[in-house]
């Protein structure tokens, strides 16, 4: 089991035949805020690992682990060896909205990162499996030079990307905008996970007319109406992205997610990437 | 008895426990404004104070108290550990106070409620904050394809020790009504009855739950109580759709049915007397932060020929992830004696520190 469908699609690469994987949280699902249903505990009951995200982006998961009543399951946090980004440096409290205690928790979208999750999981099912050891360690040889392959591939063809000023809905990129070279002026959230309000669309749409601010992005399961209103008053572009594998047509696996929002990007800023 | 053993169970978890970490603190208060026949009362029902964590690996506690708006004391709602983890067969077990598994709505806490105010049906039959007992539970897992979960519960008392002052009321108008049927002597019940409600419960639950797919899911349950010259039974349903995090539909029912036997509450009733309660709610979600529903609460007294219903619309709104909730409630409320129907509204501002908050959907 795992949290979110990348860290499955991700497990499904590195287990292969050897393992059945399935996410608790949809593609196209909030992953800060997952109902926990009943059904989801009996999955868990028949698991023999789960793979967290951690940072405590999904906290719901140990609520899950606990009424499964599985006690032989191994529970792992892939986010161990990842170097965190946004870790706050002071005292943090709901004034400040939704902040992460432990930074940034949506490491996944740096395919950088994919590397690390794919060691932490190869690791793990050697060690819970070790007669298909060799397998799980080709599996993610062939995975990590994959990911090499497509990184230096995207790095060339996106290359016009590098620089561009991009407004995002929800702070999920950090670790996607460091990789890709996009520069993040803004968020259409006031405070991370608090609704848009009127103030802050009107201080947006001042920006974006200010600095000819070309494109907001934002995740798949949040409302248009926001953007939208931005864009009747200006001519931005906006544009859904896979926040996740599965959340929009094109991002079917971890792989495909960075090569469909490179894509939408490309195409919204209008710039060459063949 | 059962205290000292829960109380064993509790004090030896806390002391070997592995206290690392503090356990989470959390607070919830509120603001109801009534409005009812042209008066306008402000009111708070206090806050709830709840402190939970990990035990140990194993084990979680979670305890919730209750400081009403006056001059009483603390009030103890539940201390309760909960061992999920390291059992066998799949077993589950709660031990300290808690609310019992007894239907659907026994287990919820009063800020959970989008109609704010507790149906007044089952007020009836389990208490004006419903029924919370010092005992033992312990639930698993049955193996059937879909979620399936039976729990049994010991208690050191019963749903009759909870005080029921409205009811006792209405019992003292219906007595006549009674000896008008078969001559039943009451007097000679009230005697026999006439010590202390403190005696042993057990309760039992059947839950169900299907993931229809994605987006819809339903769950079922059948409820059962036993305790001195009482018993209840049950059956709830909750349906839930729910295609993204701007939209759902929940749409819930539960019956409860009380056999009374001879006495209830210290007064007496017909030995063959029910009084059965129920509910019925839809709630739409029509926005991130915009809810609207109505509602339908019934209860009857058979043999007494005496019944109540009255429906309800309300709306809330959250603008910030549940950490702050304004709802509306407009419903028609009979008075004592049900000659006379009123329309009653009610606003309530409610706010939570922490992660316990007064979830919506």
């Amino acid at each position: 089991m795992s949290s979110t469908t990348d860290i499955a699609d991700i497990v499904k690469i590195i287990g292969g035949d050897h393992v059945a994987v399935t996410s608790i949280a949809r593609g196209n699902q909030d992953p800060h805020y997952v109902e926990i249903l009943p059904s989801y505990m009996l999955k868990v009951r028949k698991a023999d690992i789960y793979f967290m995200v951690g940072m405590e982006l999904d906290l719901w998961a140990q609520q899950i682990i606990d009424g499964s009543r599985n006690r032989n399951v191994l529970v792992v946090d892939c986010s161990v060896e990842i170097n965190k980004m946004e870790v706050p440096t002071a005292q943090i409290d709901a004034s400040m909205g939704d902040i992460h205690r432990f930074g940034n928790p949506h490491y996944w979208l740096d395919p950088e990162n994919g590397k690390l999750i794919a060691r932490i999981v190869a690791q793990k099912l050697i060690s819970h499996d070790s007669k298909n050891a060799d397998q799980y360690q080709a599996n993610l040889n062939q995975f990590e030079k994959d990911l090499d392959s497509a990184i230096s591939i995207w790095t060339k063809r996106f290359s016009n990307l590098k620089d561009k000023d991009i407004i995002f809905y929800h702070n999920s990129w950090p670790y996607f905008s460091k990789r890709f070279g996009l520069k993040t002026v803004d968020f259409l959230e006031p405070k991370p996970m608090i609704t848009p309000s009127p103030s802050k669309l009107n201080q947006v749409i001042q920006k974006i007319k200010s600095d000819g601010i070309e494109v907001i992005a934002s995740e798949s399961y949040f409302s248009d109406q926001a953007p939208k209103f931005i864009a009747s008053k200006t001519k931005v572009k906006i544009v859904k992205l896979a926040q996740s594998v599965g959340a929009i047509e094109g991002a079917d696996s971890y792989i495909n997610l960075f090569e469909t929002n490179l894509t939408i990007l490309a195409k919204a800023y209008g710039v060459s990437y063949d | 008895m059962l205290k000292k053993l829960v109380g064993g169970i509790l004090i030896t978890t806390f002391t070997f426990g592995q206290t690392t970490a503090n356990p989470q603190f959390s607070v919830i208060g509120d603001l109801v404004i009534d409005h009812l026949n042209k008066n306008t009362s402000l009111l708070s029902s206090g806050i709830e104070i709840a402190i939970q964590g990990y035990v140990n690996p194993f084990a979680r506690a979670d305890i919730y108290l209750h400081k009403h708006n006056d001059s009483s004391p603390i009030e103890l709602e539940e201390a309760v550990m909960t061992i999920e983890r390291g059992l066998p067969f799949g077993l589950g077990i709660r031990a300290g106070k808690f609310r019992p598994d007894l239907g659907k709505i026994n287990q919820s806490h009063a800020h959970l409620f989008p109609y704010i105010e507790a149906p007044s049906g089952m007020t009836k039959i389990l208490g004006e904050e419903f029924w919370s007992a010092t005992g033992i539970e312990t639930n698993v897992f049955l193996p059937l394809p879909w979620y399936s979960n039976f729990s049994l519960s010991y208690f050191d008392s019963g749903i009759g020790s909870h005080d029921h002052s409205d009811y006792e009321k209405d019992g003292d108008d219906h007595k006549d009504d009674h000896k008008d049927k078969d001559d039943y002597n009451y007097d000679d019940a009230e005697k026999h009855h006439g010590r202390e409600k403190q005696a042993n419960a057990f309760s039992v639950r059947w839950s169900h739950f299907f993931e229809l797919n994605d987006v819809n899911h339903l769950e079922l349950g059948l409820s059962g109580y036993s305790g001195q010259d009482e018993g209840i039974l049950g059956t709830d349903l909750k349906y839930k759709w729910r295609p993204n995090k701007y939209r759902s539909l929940i749409i819930q029912a539960e019956v409860l049915q009380h056999s009374l036997e001879d006495v209830y509450k210290e007064k007496a009733v017909h030995p063959d007397e029910k009084l059965t309660a129920g509910y019925a709610m839809v709630n739409f979600q029509f926005n991130k932060a915009y809810n609207f529903g109505a509602m339908i609460d019934y209860w009857s007294l058979e043999l007494a020929d005496d019944e109540g219903m009255n429906p309800s619309i309300f709306f809330g709104y959250s603008p910030v992830e549940e950490s702050a909730v304004l709802r509306l409630k407009i419903g028609q409320l009979e008075d004592e004696g049900h000659h006379k129907k009123h329309l009653k509204t009610t606003v309530q501002i409610i706010w939570s520190l922490g992660p316990h908050k007064p979830h919506r959907y």
